[in-house]
């Protein structure tokens, strides 16, 4: 599991982005107080370095450029200055991306989770399983008992989404949300449509039921 | 100046003349001078006193006419005391002297006005970055705490931080070249975070997008185009329609590449849309209860013009509208300083 250190003296935000983190299966390292901090990296190294730069004792500059003598963790800037200078003076300070508050958080995962792969080459396979059922990331096709479909890429996306989830409910409005950040612009009623579609998919391969319909809950496989 | 002119303010020479040349005719008549000594007397006099006033005409006319042109020449013409000569007759010396104090308390206050203009400009820079820390700190909530409720804060929330990126554009965009950073941007990434950015508002509005061959990759600040395609969003959101819809799409034609956005909302009447870039201009769709501030597309314009990027709106009331943005093709893109 990766481990991501955020340097934030905002109270709030250090901790919900605790919580949006770790729901997004990372780990997470807050720095003990703001005086030791190159320290505490050298110790315990993180995977990634959530950076802001106006910050008691040291300024995010200043810490990035002292790690930067001793390590090459990836770090993301986030902050509310936003101007070319500021930007410009992380990326040759070696920060590896700039991110500016208030921030999409999809934006900020996705950022994230590409840094991660880009510098600790993906030691998970691209598949997904649940229930006997396997879907196949790389070729978009989803698997049962030997027997293949394929999926479009509105349907890979939500059954990914699904199968993150599988076990709980999931709301449409979540569903809905989560393709818009892949770039997906899918309404209400074309959702209902991808759903049916998979269904007849997943019933030619041989498996009825997967996916269930709570009403007004969402769907649940 | 003119002649004319000139003689009527030299009435009063040419009547203490005249009076005297008259009171020297009666005493020269009784003291039995002959007449035509007195003539000629007269006529010497006539024409020495005119030949003063012509010369000193022209050579007031000389004066005012290089001061007119150094005028003409000067950038800022409130400097004109500083650089012109200093005046030979006392009547413009006086004068001299109340231009230059008069100058001097306007040039004090025109720099006191400067100085508190800059401060307030600062103040406003910095209450937006600090403001920007707890809407992040709320949106993070409500991401966190995913519900119908969180979702309607959530696109309020988006509401706020795009009035406070107005706010902060406004207050640069006098001197904003000096933050820009131009270099190859994708037109779908910046495209798709400006939904992203958007899109609580978005589906909260059950508006519907399509992306469509934006594949291109252009040359230009990628913050600031973020900036415009936020108004422009804004804009098609608050004026939507039934079955409301936004298109992005990109063509290439004439050198430039073209990215059109438009929408199937109330659109622009043919009377309001040449008037639409002006600062505080809400026409029509403003006074029918929209709430319009009219300073949207007046900042969209005035960074595509820094940015040398052309803009252009098309519309017809109840159509909607077509806005598209010209960027230049090629490795290099100058920008307008």
């Amino acid at each position: 599991m990766y481990q991501i250190m955020i340097i934030e003296d905002d109270a709030v935000i250090q901790e919900e982005l605790s919580v949006l983190l770790k729901s997004n299966g990372y780990e997470v390292i807050l720095p003990k107080d703001f005086f030791n901090i190159i320290s505490e990296i050298q110790n315990n190294p993180p995977h990634l370095l959530l950076l802001d730069i106006n910050l008691p004792v040291q300024n995010g500059f200043k810490i990035c450029s002292g790690i930067r003598t001793f390590s090459n963790v990836p770090i993301i800037f986030v902050t509310s200055r936003n101007t070319d200078m500021d930007e410009l003076n992380s990326i040759m300070l070696g920060g590896d991306d700039f991110i500016t508050k208030p921030y999409n958080t999809p934006i900020l995962l996705a950022r994230i989770a590409s840094l991660l792969k880009r510098t600790y080459a993906s030691e998970h396979a691209e598949v997904l399983k649940y229930g006997g059922v396997t879907l196949h990331l790389e070729n978009s096709k989803i698997e049962y008992q030997g027997e293949l479909a394929e999926l479009t890429k509105n349907e890979l996306k939500i059954m990914v989404y699904l199968f993150r989830n599988a076990g709980k409910i999931v709301p449409r409005a979540d569903l809905v949300e989560y393709l818009w950040d892949s770039q997906l612009y899918v309404d209400d009623n074309a959702l209902s449509v991808n759903i049916t579609r998979i269904r007849e998919k997943l019933k030619s391969i041989g498996v009825t039921d997967f996916i269930r319909t709570k009403h007004r809950q969402g769907y649940l496989i | 100046m003119r002649y004319q002119e000139y003689l009527k303010d030299q009435l009063p020479v040419i009547i203490t003349h005249a009076l005297s040349m008259l009171f020297c005719v009666i005493f020269l008549s009784a003291v039995n001078v002959q007449a035509s000594i007195t003539l000629i007397l007269l006529i010497i006099w006539i024409l020495v006193t005119a030949s003063y006033i012509n010369v000193r005409f022209f050579s007031r006319k000389r004066h005012f006419a290089e001061l007119l042109l150094q005028l003409e020449r000067l950038d800022k013409k409130y400097l004109i005391s500083e650089v012109m000569e200093y005046p030979i007759l006392t009547e413009d010396k006086i004068y001299y002297g109340l231009l230059k104090a008069a100058n001097k308390s306007m040039i004090e206050q025109v720099s006191e006005s400067k100085r508190e203009r800059k401060e307030y400009k600062e103040y406003i820079e910095q209450w937006i970055h600090d403001v920007k820390t707890p809407i992040s700190a709320m949106k993070l909530l409500c991401e966190n705490n995913k519900s119908d409720t969180t979702r309607k804060l959530m696109a309020e929330l988006t509401k706020v931080s795009h009035y406070t990126d107005q706010a902060l554009y406004y207050a640069r965009s006098e001197n904003i070249e000096k933050d820009y950073l131009i270099r190859e941007v994708s037109l779908s990434e910046m495209i798709h975070a400006a939904v992203a950015e958007n899109k609580q508002h978005l589906l909260q509005n059950h508006i519907s997008v399509e992306v469509n061959n934006c594949d291109d990759t252009v040359y230009t600040d990628e913050k600031w185009i973020g900036f415009i395609l936020n108004q422009l969003i804004a804009n098609a959101v608050k004026y939507s329609k039934k079955e409301p819809k936004i298109t992005f799409e990109a063509n290439s034609k004439q050198g430039q590449i073209v990215l059109g956005i438009g929408d199937n909302g109330v659109g622009i009447s043919g009377t309001d849309l040449p008037r639409i870039f002006e600062k505080g201009f809400t026409g029509e769709n403003g006074r029918t209860g929209k709430s319009s501030t009219g300073i949207g597309l007046f900042l969209c314009k005035r960074l595509c013009e820094k940015l040398g990027i052309g803009i252009a709106v098309t519309s017809e009331s109840g159509q909607g509208t077509q806005v598209e943005l010209y960027f230049p093709k090629g490795d290099f893109v100058k920008v307008q300083e």
